[in-house]
């Protein structure tokens, strides 16, 4: 059996925050743009990126990926996939936004709301790339350490020796 | 007797060998096996999203489809909008506008009068298109059902009495955020403007374009809309909202 190195206390508690984090903002994303395709829709047409017949691929496909990210991070299943799957959205979000507001387009970037729709010197970019570097590197630490606590899945749980100190700490 | 830091015999040696590469061996075969497993859940995990993005975007889409045999208002320009004004007037003027939408009451209020006179100087022709996005369960869908007794009015008492409507809603709009305007008030207004009768109150009450407004918000988006008040002069989208910003871009559209 391999020797399983010990690892800060810390780190794994610090991971599950992480998971919780992203867990919550990809559910929440991805279920708030379930209840209104037709607002999904002209959310993804507003950035003007995409060729009509994909607009409904994008925008019911991708809260749909959401979801299933924001899913397995919560109950902590395959966490450097959904965590790796969480930082390829938010690239793509990242790279939606900035062009968005590089062409001077005036739109609401659709992240957690029906988008597209804003008034004149109402939109929020530099907030909205702020906000998506945060979880971008939030994801990135969680894809390069993903063991954690309170997780479902992986072979490699700490809780799995119930002997250590930290171990019986957690409980 | 041989103690652990003796030499072992050959024998014993071997047999430590044996098993030393057996356990190598054993702990092999689990990595592959590990491995094995996370190759069939990945290749299971991919699976099921496909299946459960074809599957949403195929309910989705089937949400977002208007029906075929959907209700359509009469004297539409285009499907879709409304056209005020004479129809050889050298400025066409599209206005996208949702009646709940706050700042298209503060473009009625700045530059409304203005369009007017140019429409009735015969120098623009209005396009009124609606959109619908604003609607919410405290408003009780207010977007939807103005726009749906817009096209109502327009479809039985004709433009004239739609471009009345549109200012009574404008000069009587309900707060973002506050409960709309009833029916009845809908119903009441489109009477002031001229379309009366029981067929208005009840298209009105019934919804009866409640398809054709989705369809309208959606042909909005896909001509670029991205909120309201968007107004194209000539196809130019004009960024200054002000009468005089109007004024303006009909008098450079004419000249051009």
């Amino acid at each position: 059996m391999p020797v399983q190195r010990p690892s800060p206390s810390l780190l794994p508690w610090a991971a599950t925050a992480a998971r919780l984090l992203l867990g919550v903002v990809f559910l929440v994303a991805g279920a708030l743009k379930v209840p209104d395709p037709a607002a999904a829709e002209r959310a993804v047409r507003a950035y003007q990126l995409l060729p009509e017949a994909l607009v409904p691929l994008a925008a019911f496909g991708l809260p749909v990926l959401e979801v299933a990210v924001g899913l397995a991070l919560l109950v902590g299943v395959a966490v450097r996939a959904a965590a790796l799957g969480a930082a390829v959205l938010l690239v793509v979000y990242l790279a939606a936004i900035v062009s968005a507001w590089a062409r001077g387009l005036q739109i609401d970037c659709g992240c957690f709301s029906s988008g597209g729709t804003v008034a004149q010197g109402q939109t929020a970019y530099p907030w909205d790339v702020a906000r998506d570097l945060a979880l971008l590197a939030v994801a990135a630490a969680l894809a390069r350490w993903p063991r954690s606590r309170l997780a479902l899945g992986g072979r490699d749980l700490p809780t799995a020796a119930p002997t250590r100190t930290e171990t019986s700490r957690a409980h | 007797m041989p103690t652990d830091h003796r030499p072992l015999s050959g024998r014993a040696a071997a047999q430590q060998r044996i098993a030393a590469r057996r356990a190598a061996e054993s702990a092999a075969r689990q990595a592959a096996e590990r491995r094995h497993r996370q190759l069939v859940g990945a290749v299971v995990t991919a699976v099921l999203l496909v299946v459960a993005v074809v599957v949403v975007v195929a309910v989705q889409s089937s949400r977002t489809s208007t029906a075929a045999d959907a209700a359509t208002p009469a004297g539409t320009t285009g499907g879709y909008a409304f056209a005020v004004g004479q129809a050889d007037a050298p400025v066409t003027v599209q206005l996208y506008e949702d009646y709940q939408c706050p700042n298209c009451k503060a473009f009625e209020d700045a530059a409304g009068s203005t369009l007017e006179q140019l429409v009735a100087a015969g120098t623009v022709r209005v396009e009124y298109h609606g959109m619908a996005f604003l609607d919410t369960s405290g408003n009780d869908r207010y977007s939807t059902r103005a726009l749906n007794a817009a096209a109502v009015v327009a479809s039985t008492a004709g433009t004239d009495a739609l471009e009345r409507f549109h200012d009574l809603l404008y000069a009587n709009q309900p707060a973002e955020g506050g409960s709309g305007l009833t029916d009845e008030q809908l119903v009441s207004y489109a009477q002031q403007a001229g379309a009366t009768g029981a067929t208005v109150s009840r298209q009105i009450t019934d919804l009866t374009y409640g398809d054709w407004v989705a369809g309208a918000t959606e042909q909005a988006s896909k001509d670029g809309v991205t909120g309201t008040p968007t107004v194209f002069v000539d196809g130019e989208r004009l960024g200054d909202l002000s009468a005089a910003g109007v004024t303006a871009a009909v008098t450079a559209a004419q000249a051009g």
